[in-house]
C-alpha cells in the first residue's frame, strides 16, 4: 500500500505536467485544427528561459552574458511571457499563411518549427545541461503523508500550480469575451467567422496561452530534475499529445483527464510491471494506439474531428509571398518536369549520369555521401508510396526500415556468427535472400500496423503511426536478447558477391544504385497501373474512389505493404553498408527527415525523394565548410527547418510538383484509339 | 415506350433515413425497371440525393431493404455496390484532383482489372493488354460522352463544368454498370448542352443500362423519363408514368407551394 501510494503521488505529479502541456495541444487544435508539434520545444524553452533568468550569468553561444538572477516565481513569469510571445510569433510566421493550405502543409511546418527551435536552443545554450540554481523551496525537507509517502515541496508546488492554472483557464474561457470567442471558434470556425469573431486574434490568443502552458509545464518538469536540456521537450511533448488525444483532442477537461491518466498509468506501470521503468515509454504509446483503435475521438472528444481533413493532401498552391520566389520555384519545377516527361529515356540518362558519377568521383568521402543520398532517396521513395501516392500520413515508416536492418543483422551476427560460429563471408549469399525476405517481413508488419489505422484519417492517422514507430523503437532498445539493446549490433559484414567483398565506397555506391533501380522500377510499375490509380484516387477523394468500386481499405493496406517492403528491403542494405546499427538510427527524427525529403522534392513523384535527399545531404556536407556551422553543427538542422518553412509557405506542393507521375503505363498511351 | 419487365432491376422497400432528429426519407418504396429511365424529382431538400446515396450504399438506411437484380444488397460496403453494377455521379462533381481525364476515367474501370502485383511489376503480357484494352475503352467512352481525345491528357478538374460532368459520366460507364445513377447531371447547363446530355442518357439506355435521373427541369423530365417518382419532405408523393404524375394536383402543389 505504501509503495502504491508513493507511485500514485509520483503519477499525480507527472500527470499534472502532462496535463498542462496537453492543454496547449488541445487549445490550439480546437481553434485551428493543427497539431502543433512545436509545443514540445516551447516546453523545453520554458525551462531554459527560467533557468537563465534565475542565474547571475549564462553562456549564450559561448559568450558570458550577465543575467538578472531572479527568484523562481519571477523568472518563471518572465519565461512564460517570453515563450507565449514566441508562440504567437511562430503562429504568425509559420502557420497563419497556411490556414487554407492543404492539410499536410501546416503539419510539416509545425515539425519544421520544432526542429528549428530545438537546434537553436542547442546552439544558444550548448549541448550540455543548464543547471538551475538552488531555490529555497527545493531545499526544504519532503512532506511525509501517511508516514510513508514522500512528496517534495516542489512536487506539491507542481500540483498546486497546475491546478491553479487549469482553474484559471476554465474561468478565462467561461467568463472573458476572448475566452468565449475561443470556445465558439472551437465549436465551429466557419460560424465564428460569420458572426464576426476575429479568428486571427482568437488563434493568436490560443497560441499565447498554449505556449505559456507549455512553458509552465516545462519549467516545472525541469525544476524537479534540477536542470534544462535541449532534448528534454521531445518525449514529454509526445506524451502530452498522447494525453490530449486520450482525453479527446479539442476538449480542455479531456486534456486534464488524459494527462492525469497517462501520468498515473506510467508511474504505476513503471512500478509494477517487470522491468517497468525501461518499458514505461512504451506503455503510453500502447495506450494511445489501443485507444485510437477503440475510440478515435478520445474519452471526451467529438467524433467529427476524425474526418477527412481539408481535402487533398497535396493540392493547392500558396497564395502568399514574393512573386520572384514563386517564379524561381516554378522554373526549377518546370525543368524537373520536362526531365521527368522524357519517360524511360530521361530515366536512363539520369542513371548513366549516376554511373558516370560513381566511376569518376575520386574521393571515398564523396562516394560515401553519394551512397547516403541513394539510400535516403530509396527510403524516402518507400515513404512516398504511402504518403505521396496513397495520401496516408505515416510517421511510423522507420519501423519498417528497422525491421529490415535488424532482421539481417540478427541473422548474420547474433544468430549465425555468435551462436553457430558461421563466418559471414561463407554465407555471403544470405544477404541476397534477406533482401526480399526482409521486404516481405516488413510488409507483413506494415499490414499488421496498418489494419487498426484504417478507420482513422488525417491527423489521427499520423499520431497513431507515430505511436507505432515509437513502440518499435522502445522495443528495439529494451528487448536486449533480440536486439542487443542500446549497444546496437556491431560487425555486420559488408555486402559480398561470390566471395568478393564489396566494402569499398565505390562498390557500395554501385550496389546502392542497383538497388535503387530495382526499387524505383518496381514502384513505378505499380504506380502506373490500376493499383497506383486506386491509391491516388484514395488520396484525392476516398469516398468517390469507393463509389468507383475501389475497396479502399484493401488498397490502403496494399500501400502499407508496398511501403513496408521497400523499407525492409533498403534496411537490409543499410545495415550492411553501415556495419553497425542501434536503435538511435531509427528515431522519430529519421522518419521526420524522410518525410521532409519527400515533401522537399515533391510528394507523389518518382524523382522527388531523390531530389530531396540530394539537396539535403549535399547541403549538410557543404554547410560543414562554413566556419559558423563548424563551431555549431546543430545550426544545420535549424537551416533545414527554415528552408522547409519557407518552402511550405511559398510552395507547399514541393520543388518537383509538376514532375507528377502519369498513372497510365508508359507506352500504353495509345493514340490508336483516338 | 417499352413495357416494364416483370421483375424490377432495383427495388427499395420501406426505406427510412434519419439524420439525428430529421427524417430525410420516410418509408419510401421504389422500383426501377430494367432498361428504364427513371426520374426522381422533388423540391429542394426533398431527399433525392439522400435516396441516391442509399441506393449506392453511401448511407445505410435506418430501416428498409434493397434488392438489386434479385439479391439483397443492404449491408454491403460502398465498393460492393459499385462492383455489382451500380455506378453514380455526384451532385457536386467529385473528380479526382491531380489526375488527367484519362486516368480519372480509368479509376472507374478499377473492378475490371485483376493482375496481381508481380505481373504488374514484371509487366506480364496479360497485364499490359488489360491496361491497353481499358485505355481503348476509355477513349471510346470519352467520345461517347461527347469529349474529344484531346482532353484525355488534361487535368480533369481544370475542365469546364459541363465537360467535368461528362467525364464523371464516362468514369461511371466504364465499369459497365447495370444501373447508372445521375444526380442532377443537367444543372448549370445551357439548353444545347441539356439536350446533348438528354440524348446521351437515351443512348446509355439503348445499350441496355437503366438510368436513375434526378432532375429539376420538368420539360426534360417529361420527355426523357418513362417513369417518375416524386418526393416531398422525404415521402413518396406520386409514382407512375410522367404525364400522369405531372398532372397530379398534389405534385403541382408541392412545386408551386415552395420556390424551387
Ligand atoms: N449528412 C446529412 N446530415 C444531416 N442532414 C442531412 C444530411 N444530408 C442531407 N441532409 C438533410 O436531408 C434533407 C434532404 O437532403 P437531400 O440532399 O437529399 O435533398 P435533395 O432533394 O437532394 O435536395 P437538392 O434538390 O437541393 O439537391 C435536407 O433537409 C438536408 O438538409
Ligand atoms: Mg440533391
Amino acid at each position: 500500500m505504501d509503495y502504491f501510494g508513493q507511485l500514485l503521488a509520483n503519477g499525480l505529479v507527472l500527470g499534472a505536467i502532462y496535463a498542462l502541456t496537453a492543454v496547449a495541444f488541445t487549445l490550439v487544435y480546437g481553434v485551428v485544427r493543427l497539431v502543433n508539434f512545436a509545443f514540445g520545444e516551447l516546453f523545453m524553452l520554458g525551462a531554459f528561459l527560467t533557468a537563465s533568468l534565475m542565474l547571475p550569468e549564462v553562456r549564450l553561444i559561448g559568450v558570458a552574458v550577465p543575467m538578472p538572477g531572479f527568484s523562481l516565481p519571477v523568472a518563471a513569469a518572465g519565461a512564460i511571457a517570453l515563450t507565449a510571445l514566441l508562440g504567437v510569433l511562430v503562429d504568425r510566421i509559420a502557420y497563419r499563411p497556411l490556414r487554407n493550405a492543404p492539410r499536410l502543409a501546416p503539419l510539416i511546418t509545425s515539425i519544421a518549427v520544432s526542429v528549428v527551435l530545438q537546434s537553436l536552443a542547442q546552439t544558444i545554450w550548448g549541448a550540455e545541461e543548464l543547471r538551475f540554481p538552488e531555490f529555497h523551496l527545493a531545499t526544504l525537507p519532503p512532506v511525509v503523508l501517511f508516514d510513508s509517502i514522500y512528496l517534495s515541496v516542489m512536487d506539491l508546488v507542481v500540483m498546486a500550480t497546475a491546478l491553479a492554472a487549469m482553474l484559471g483557464l476554465s474561468a478565462f474561457i467561461a467568463r472573458s469575451s476572448l475566452g468565449r470567442a475561443m470556445r465558439a471558434s472551437a465549436e465551429d470556425q466557419m460560424a465564428a467567422t460569420l458572426v464576426g469573431i476575429p479568428v486571427n486574434r482568437v488563434v493568436a490568443a490560443a497560441f499565447a496561452i498554449g505556449s505559456g502552458f507549455a512553458a509552465l509545464a516545462g519549467l516545472l518538469y525541469a525544476q524537479t530534475y534540477g536542470f534544462a536540456h535541449s532534448g528534454m521537450g521531445f518525449l514529454p511533448g509526445l506524451k502530452a499529445l498522447t494525453a490530449a488525444v486520450l482525453g479527446g483532442i479539442g476538449s480542455i477537461p479531456g486534456a486534464a483527464l488524459g494527462g492525469l491518466i497517462l501520468g498515473l498509468v506510467e508511474a504505476l506501470g513503471a512500478g509494477y510491471l517487470p522491468n517497468g521503468t525501461a518499458w514505461k515509454d512504451a506503455i503510453s504509446f500502447v495506450l494511445l494506439v489501443g485507444l485510437l483503435y477503440l475510440r478515435p475521438q478520445g474519452l471526451l472528444g467529438k467524433p467529427e474531428l476524425n474526418s477527412a481533413g481539408r481535402g487533398s493532401l497535396l493540392g493547392g498552391a500558396s497564395d502568399f509571398g514574393a512573386v520572384w520566389l514563386r517564379a524561381a520555384f516554378a522554373t526549377f519545377d518546370g525543368w524537373l518536369a520536362r526531365a521527368a516527361a522524357g519517360g524511360p529515356r530521361a530515366a536512363l540518362a539520369l542513371l548513366a549520369f549516376a554511373l558516370l558519377l560513381g566511376a569518376l568521383v575520386p574521393s571515398d568521402y564523396w562516394l560515401r555521401i553519394l551512397t547516403m543520398v541513394v539510400v535516403y532517396g530509396m527510403l524516402a521513395s518507400g515513404l512516398n508510396v504511402i504518403v505521396g501516392f496513397a495520401g496516408l500520413l505515416d510517421l511510423g515508416f522507420v519501423a519498417f526500415w528497422a525491421v529490415g536492418s535488424y532482421l539481417t543483422s540478427i541473422l548474420f551476427v547474433l544468430l549465425l556468427k555468435d551462436q553457430f560460429g558461421v563466418a559471414p563471408a561463407d554465407i555471403w549469399w544470405l544477404l541476397y535472400l534477406n533482401l526480399p525476405l526482409a521486404g516481405l517481413v516488413a510488409a507483413g508488419f506494415a499490414v499488421i500496423l496498418g489494419t487498426p489505422t484504417l478507420r482513422l484519417r488525417g491527423d489521427y492517422l499520423a499520431i497513431m503511426t507515430l505511436g507505432f514507430g515509437e513502440i518499435v523503437r522502445v522495443v528495439a532498445i529494451n528487448w536486449m536478447d533480440l536486439t542487443n539493446g542500446p549497444m546496437g549490433i556491431r560487425g555486420i559484414p559488408a555486402p559480398n558477391l561470390f566471395g568478393i567483398a564489396l566494402g569499398s565506397p565505390r562498390a557500395q555506391f554501385f550496389f546502392a544504385l542497383a538497388l535503387a533501380v530495382l526499387v524505383v522500377f518496381a514502384i513505378a510499375r505499380l504506380v502506373r497501373s490500376y493499383v497506383g490509380r486506386a491509391w491516388v484516387a484514395i488520396r484525392e477523394d476516398e469516398e468517390a474512389a469507393e463509389a468507383m468500386g475501389v475497396p479502399t481499405a484493401r488498397y490502403k493496406l496494399y500501400a502499407y505493404a508496398a511501403s513496408g517492403f521497400v523499407g525492409g528491403f533498403v534496411g537490409v542494405f543499410y545495415a550492411h553498408s553501415q556495419q553497425y546499427i542501434s536503435p538511435l538510427n531509427f528515431s522519430l527524427f529519421e522518419n521526420i527527415l524522410l518525410l521532409m525529403l519527400v515533401v522537399l522534392g515533391g510528394l507523389g513523384t518518382f524523382v522527388g525523394p531523390f531530389v530531396g535527399a540530394l539537396i539535403w545531404i549535399v547541403f549538410l556536407q557543404l554547410a560543414l565548410d562554413l566556419p559558423f556551422v563548424q563551431a555549431y553543427p546543430e545550426t544545420r538542422f535549424a537551416l533545414l527547418g527554415v528552408v522547409l518553412v519557407v518552402l511550405m509557405v511559398f510552395r507547399p506542393q514541393g520543388l518537383a510538383a509538376s514532375a507528377r507521375v502519369a498513372l497510365t503505363m508508359s507506352g500504353a498511351r495509345s493514340k490508336e484509339a483516338a | 415506350m417499352r413495357a416494364p419487365s416483370p421483375t424490377p432491376l432495383l427495388e427499395a422497400r420501406a426505406i427510412t433515413v434519419r439524420f439525428g432528429g430529421l427524417e430525410a426519407v420516410g418509408g419510401l418504396d421504389m422500383a426501377i425497371g430494367r432498361n428504364a429511365i427513371h426520374g426522381l424529382i422533388g423540391p429542394n431538400g426533398a431527399g433525392k440525393t439522400t435516396v441516391l446515396n442509399v441506393l449506392t450504399g453511401f448511407i445505410r438506411p435506418s430501416e428498409g431493404e434493397l434488392v438489386f437484380d434479385g439479391e439483397a444488397i443492404g449491408g454491403l460496403g460502398v465498393n460492393r455496390f459499385a462492383r455489382r453494377g451500380l455506378a453514380r455521379t455526384f451532385q457536386n462533381i467529385r473528380l479526382f484532383g491531380a489526375m488527367t481525364v484519362l486516368e480519372s476515367v480509368l479509376v472507374g474501370a478499377h473492378q475490371r482489372f485483376s493482375a496481381n502485383a508481380l505481373s504488374l511489376v514484371f509487366g506480364r503480357r496479360a497485364a499490359r493488354e488489360a491496361e491497353r484494352a481499358m485505355i481503348v475503352r476509355a477513349y471510346e467512352l470519352l467520345d461517347f460522352v461527347g469529349l474529344g481525345a484531346e482532353v484525355a491528357d488534361r487535368v480533369a478538374t481544370t475542365l469546364s463544368y459541363g465537360h467535368q460532368r461528362r467525364v464523371e459520366i464516362a468514369r461511371a460507364l466504364i465499369s459497365a454498370p447495370k444501373l447508372l445513377l445521375l444526380d442532377e447531371p443537367l444543372a448549370g447547363m445551357n439548353a444545347v448542352e441539356k439536350s446533348e446530355i438528354a440524348d446521351l442518357v437515351r443512348q446509355v439506355r439503348a445499350q441496355g443500362i437503366a438510368v436513375l435521373l434526378i432532375e429539376h427541369d420538368m420539360q426534360i423530365v417529361r420527355r426523357l423519363c418513362d417513369h417518375l417518382t416524386v418526393l416531398d419532405y422525404g415521402r413518396r408523393l406520386a409514382d407512375g408514368p410522367p404525364d400522369e404524375v405531372l398532372a397530379d394536383p398534389a405534385v403541382q402543389a408541392a412545386y408551386l407551394g415552395r420556390a424551387r
